[in-house]
């Protein structure tokens, strides 16, 4: 018996605990911000956001690098990242939440509230975010929008540029989700 | 009795174990999902230009640089009145990124009359979070031009001649972000100038320069730069270059202020050819002004 228990043990720790097939990953998530102000127009695409969902806790969860993201001017990727998100000590933004009332059964769209904390430059903050949820085939995709203050964040924008960012930033995702494997 | 405990602790283990596996958020998880990428550091410098020489930074692809670099100083014991300082000289400069790693530029002084151009090429961009990619080398090589008029002649018939002074700059430029405030640059620099048979001064002279920045706030930065020659000048007297400034950054517009003893633009003048002392002396103490403005001329589509 003694003998027998450590290998019993070994393989029960292989075994995978929490249910692998609630589970799905998206590794191209889509995240894009644009802040409209008279001055200027800045626009940011981020391709590679990772996020998974787990259909039977309900629960959801996103990161991505903040360096990841592409603008159309060059200089204002060097300010993103070195002036303003400071990505040298904050490189990540994450979400994580709940998706209330969430109906794992249905394959119809569902628009859902998702609720969680959205953490953007070392800052967490509380969030609801609309989203609309869709299952296709057993293959999920997540989108929606929602908007932020920039100074929720503790992002200082100085008083002679406060004209070129605005104050509140609009959001957009979109992720589609494939079963999680290791 | 040993194997028992072998399989208490086992058992405590395997608990421990299950524990923290049921524990691991999803977050957590993800956390291993980022792919092993490269992340290069970015931002050493803001400016392609420390203060007077060269930072390791090259703008990215398609970026113009439009640059007024002006320096003001007095002339000692003068007579006239003029309005804040006795001479300004300007230098006027254009660049332009022909890729992430290339830029060329050209720029003219009207005190000095130098004209001057420079090819800038980054090699290696130091890494985040790895062994590799220590520090980011650029190399510059720059070549200025300048017009030395001869009058030549006797009291019936005077000739002014003009020759061509051409003269070279090479520099490794090796620069490492030592952490988000605080960056360093030396750079080993060569010079060669042409002939010049009337004095016995070398044509070829060697130097090294350092530079550093400590950033004050997410758009100023203290720069500082230091130019120590190895072989001066024989024919005058020289010294070394220094320069303590700030550096603010306002969006596309780049701002450069600096107390310093260069009065030339130029690699091989100012490096070389300084004849005052960093002091706040007339005629030694030089303020200079630096603008620069980028024109991004490519704009990038987003996917």
């Amino acid at each position: 018996m003694n003998k027998l228990l450590p290998l019993f043990l070994l393989i029960f720790s292989f075994a995978d605990l929490d249910n692998e097939q609630n589970q799905f990953i998206a590794r191209q998530g889509q995240i894009t911000f644009f802040s409209y102000t008279s001055v200027e127009n800045i626009e940011a695409k981020n391709n590679q956001a990772l996020s998974i969902l787990d259909i039977e806790k309900e629960e959801i969860a996103i990161s991505m690098l903040m360096s990841a993201f592409v603008f159309k001017k060059d200089l204002m990727y060097e300010h993103f990242n070195e002036s303003y998100i400071e990505s040298d000590i904050y490189p990540k933004a994450n979400f994580e939440g709940k998706i209330i009332e969430f109906d794992a059964n249905t394959t119809e769209q569902q628009t859902k509230i998702i609720r969680g904390q959205l953490t953007i430059h070392g800052i967490t903050k509380e969030l609801d975010i609309k989203a609309s949820i869709e299952n296709k085939n057993g293959k999920y995709a997540v989108s929606g929008a929602f908007e932020v203050f920039v100074k929720d964040f503790d992002i200082k924008i100085p008083p002679i540029l406060a004209s070129n960012i605005a104050k509140t930033i609009s959001i957009q995702f979109l992720f589609q989700y494939q079963p999680y494997e290791k | 009795m040993k194997n028992k405990y072998t399989t208490q602790l086992l058992v405590l283990l395997f608990i421990v174990m299950g524990f923290t596996v049921n524990a691991q958020g999803l977050l957590d998880k993800l956390n291993d999902e980022f792919p092993d990428a490269p992340v290069y550091k970015i931002a050493t410098f803001k400016t392609t230009r420390i203060g007077l020489g060269h930072s390791i930074e090259t703008r990215k692809k398609g970026a113009l640089e439009i640059s007024l670099y002006n320096r003001y100083w007095n002339i000692p014991n003068f007579e006239g009145q003029r309005f804040l300082a006795d001479v300004v000289s300007t230098r006027y400069g254009l660049d332009y990124a022909f890729t992430d790693n290339i830029t060329i530029g050209l720029g003219y002084t009207n005190h000095d009359k130098i004209t001057d151009g420079f090819l800038k090429y980054k090699l290696f961009k130091q890494r985040k979070n790895s062994k590799k990619g220590f520090a980011t080398v650029a190399l510059l090589q720059t070549i200025s031009h300048r017009k030395i008029e001869n009058t030549n002649g006797n009291i019936y018939q005077q000739t002014t001649s003009a020759s061509d002074r051409y003269a070279f700059t090479s520099q490794i430029l090796i620069a490492r972000k030592i952490n988000t405030d605080i960056s360093l640059q030396i750079s080993p620099t060569f010079i060669h100038r042409e002939e010049n048979s009337l004095t016995n001064d070398p044509n070829n002279q060697f130097a090294v320069a350092f530079g550093g920045r400590h950033k004050i706030s997410n758009h100023a930065a203290i720069v500082s730069e230091y130019f120590y020659v190895a072989n001066p000048l024989k024919t005058i007297e020289t010294y070394n270059v220094f320069m303590v400034g700030v550096n603010w950054e306002m969006g596309d517009l780049l701002l450069q202020f600096q107390m310093t003893n260069a009065r030339n633009f130029a690699e091989d003048t100012f490096i070389t050819q300084t004849r005052n002392n960093f002091n706040a002396k007339d005629g030694n103490f030089h303020f200079g002004f630096n603008a620069t403005w980028v024109l991004q001329t490519k704009k990038k589509k987003l996917k």
